[in-house]
């Protein structure tokens, strides 16, 4: 057998093997959408096949007792705060990081660094939250995401802004602009890719947390999606039908973010996976 | 010049950032070491040192030693299990495949969805009587019909196995993307010089890989050390305590008004988070090759 067909076969092989592989994948989640359209009785075998009757009700029985647009709200809002908070101060910091080379500032950025090792102290932060006066409030978890995903933050943006020339800021001080002039006319565009990197990463994780709500969440009326269908899972145990759906609607929005932002997510990866 | 251009970036855009970081983060956990050795607790009046008394009781009461070893025995099998399935893939997905791009999304996609939601649908799918258990009854391999999450011994390793599950495919595309980033010279160079696919995978693709390998195994070590969501969602640490790791310990804490002793727990979790990941990361620097 020549080289280049003992090759074509290799693939064939690995192709075959992987396509049955990735059923293991692909089973569970259609458990999840085809059981979202199913009657309640008809969920509870458990089986992979189409629902008899698609029961799109499923959905609006959910949205209205599950209180479900009041949570997707929260959560959007909890998310989008967050992730914009995030980015004007990441981004802000790590131009400054990525452009002084004092020790100060390398310091500095270890100690942001130090946030993507370290885990966060639950308990304590509630107490400074309880003492900022803010306990419970919508506004001290969106500090609390941006708090959490600044480190990770500035390390992709100081990657990046270091591979942009100092020679420009340094042509644009000359002909007398200030440092926020700089930070808004040349960096910030630059920036653009990364900045919807990081917002798509934010979105993501904030979006699918269920720990910082479980803590500082106290009123139902402020809950994001996870938080809230955590709660109905454990009320509706016995109607699958309308667990699923709930999974369904609180998958969607990373889901679209995915497909529309995919290249944005390979940056960001590729930035790990290469700089280290 | 140089010295003028420098004075020029203020260190005030470093501010509102180093601000929020220092109050929601840092601060919280300096103050977590004070508070690890008191008494702080819900149904007291103020707080009282106490000494070491809270990592006492750590190291001398079972559930939490249990908690620990559980958290260790998941992080190792998660680290293990995504980078080693992880890394498979993108070899294979590297490889000019037809389905290749529709495969790589197949793969990647549980890792953007939530951890809730993929916990959720494997609690019915891991019952006794459940979906994993009639197929593997099915193929004729009945020993792997198991009690998955109601047998004590076999709970946390059920949780790690749906970790893996979640996100192998976001070790995959970190993988995939380092994979991508290797130049098609060397490879060609190598088979110049009459190097067999062993070799080059070994003096090539490793080395270069390196980068990748660090941060998957950081990620999925911290991760793996942190984990709370999945145990909570797909056990709530049971049954009974079997289940319990570092982070549903500190929430039972919590709920229980024991604020001093889960503020001791975390302190704990610090230090080994740290002590593992920052000499693993020292070590790992060093070993990466510098273009």
């Amino acid at each position: 057998m020549s080289f280049s067909r003992k090759l074509a076969l290799r693939n064939y092989i690995v192709e075959i093997v992987l396509l049955i592989a990735c059923l293991g994948i692909i089973i569970p989640l259609l458990l999840m959408i085809f059981g979202s359209f199913m009657t309640s009785a008809e969920v509870s075998k458990f089986q992979i096949r189409f629902p008899d009757k698609w029961m799109f009700s499923n959905y609006v029985t959910v949205f209205k007792e599950g209180g479900l647009a009041r949570a997707f709200l929260n959560g959007m809002v909890i998310t989008g705060v967050s992730a914009i908070l995030n980015i004007f101060t990441s981004s802000a910091a790590a131009f400054i990081l990525a452009r002084r080379e004092s020790k100060f500032s390398s310091f500095l950025y270890l100690f942001f660094f130090m946030g993507l090792i370290a885990p966060m102290s639950t308990i304590t932060t509630i107490r400074v939250v309880q003492w900022l006066g803010f306990y419970g409030s919508v506004t001290s978890v969106i500090l609390i995401y941006a708090s959490l995903n600044t480190a990770f933050s500035i390390f992709l943006y100081s990657g990046f802004i270091k591979s942009v020339p100092k020679a420009l800021d340094e042509v644009a001080f000359l002909e007398g602009a200030s440092l926020l002039g700089v930070f808004f006319r040349i960096i910030t565009p630059l920036i653009v890719p990364v900045n919807a990197t990081v917002a798509i990463m934010v979105f993501m994780s904030v979006w699918n947390d269920i720990t910082i709500p479980l803590y500082f969440l106290t009123d139902s009326k402020t809950w994001t999606m996870p938080l809230s269908i955590y709660n109905f899972y454990g009320k509706y145990s016995r109607d699958w039908n309308l667990i699923f759906a709930d999974l369904v609607m609180t998958s969607i929005p990373v889901l679209i973010l995915y497909l529309l932002g995919q290249k944005y997510i390979v940056s960001g990866l590729t930035a790990g996976a290469v700089k280290g | 010049m140089i010295k003028r251009s420098k004075s020029m970036y203020g260190y005030y855009l470093v501010w509102p950032a180093l601000l929020i970081y220092t109050i929601f983060f840092v601060a919280p956990a300096i103050i977590g070491l004070f508070y690890s050795f008191t008494d702080w607790r819900l149904d007291r009046i103020g707080v009282h040192f106490i000494g070491f008394d809270n990592f006492h009781k750590i190291f001398t009461d079972d559930t939490l030693l249990l908690a620990m070893k559980n958290t260790l025995i998941f992080a190792i099998a998660t680290v293990v299990g995504k980078n080693v399935i992880g890394l498979l893939l993108a070899i294979a997905l590297n490889m000019r495949l037809k389905s290749r791009n529709f495969l790589r999304a197949i793969f990647y996609s549980p890792s953007i969805l939530s951890v809730l939601v993929i916990s959720i649908i494997f609690t019915p799918m891991l019952r006794t009587e459940g979906m994993v258990n009639k197929f593997f009854d099915a193929i004729g391999l009945h020993f792997l019909s198991q009690a998955w999450l109601t047998n004590p011994d076999l709970v946390i390793w059920t949780v790690a196995l749906v970790a893996i599950w979640q996100s192998a495919g976001f070790q995959m595309a970190i993988y995939l993307a380092g994979l991508q980033s290797i130049s098609k010279d060397y490879y060609e160079a190598a088979m110049i010089d009459g190097a067999g696919a062993w070799k080059s995978f070994t003096n090539i693709t490793v080395p270069l890989l390196l980068p990748a390998l660090n941060i998957n195994l950081m990620l999925t070590l911290i991760g793996g050390l942190k984990v709370f969501s999945e145990v909570f969602v797909l056990t709530s640490g049971g049954p009974g305590n079997s289940s319990q790791v570092v982070g549903t310990i500190i929430l039972r804490a919590f709920g229980e008004g024991n604020w001093g002793l889960g503020t001791a727990i975390n302190t704990l979790l610090f230090i080994i988070v740290t002590l593992i990941a920052i000499p693993l990361l020292i070590f790992m620097r060093r070993k990466e090759v510098t273009e």
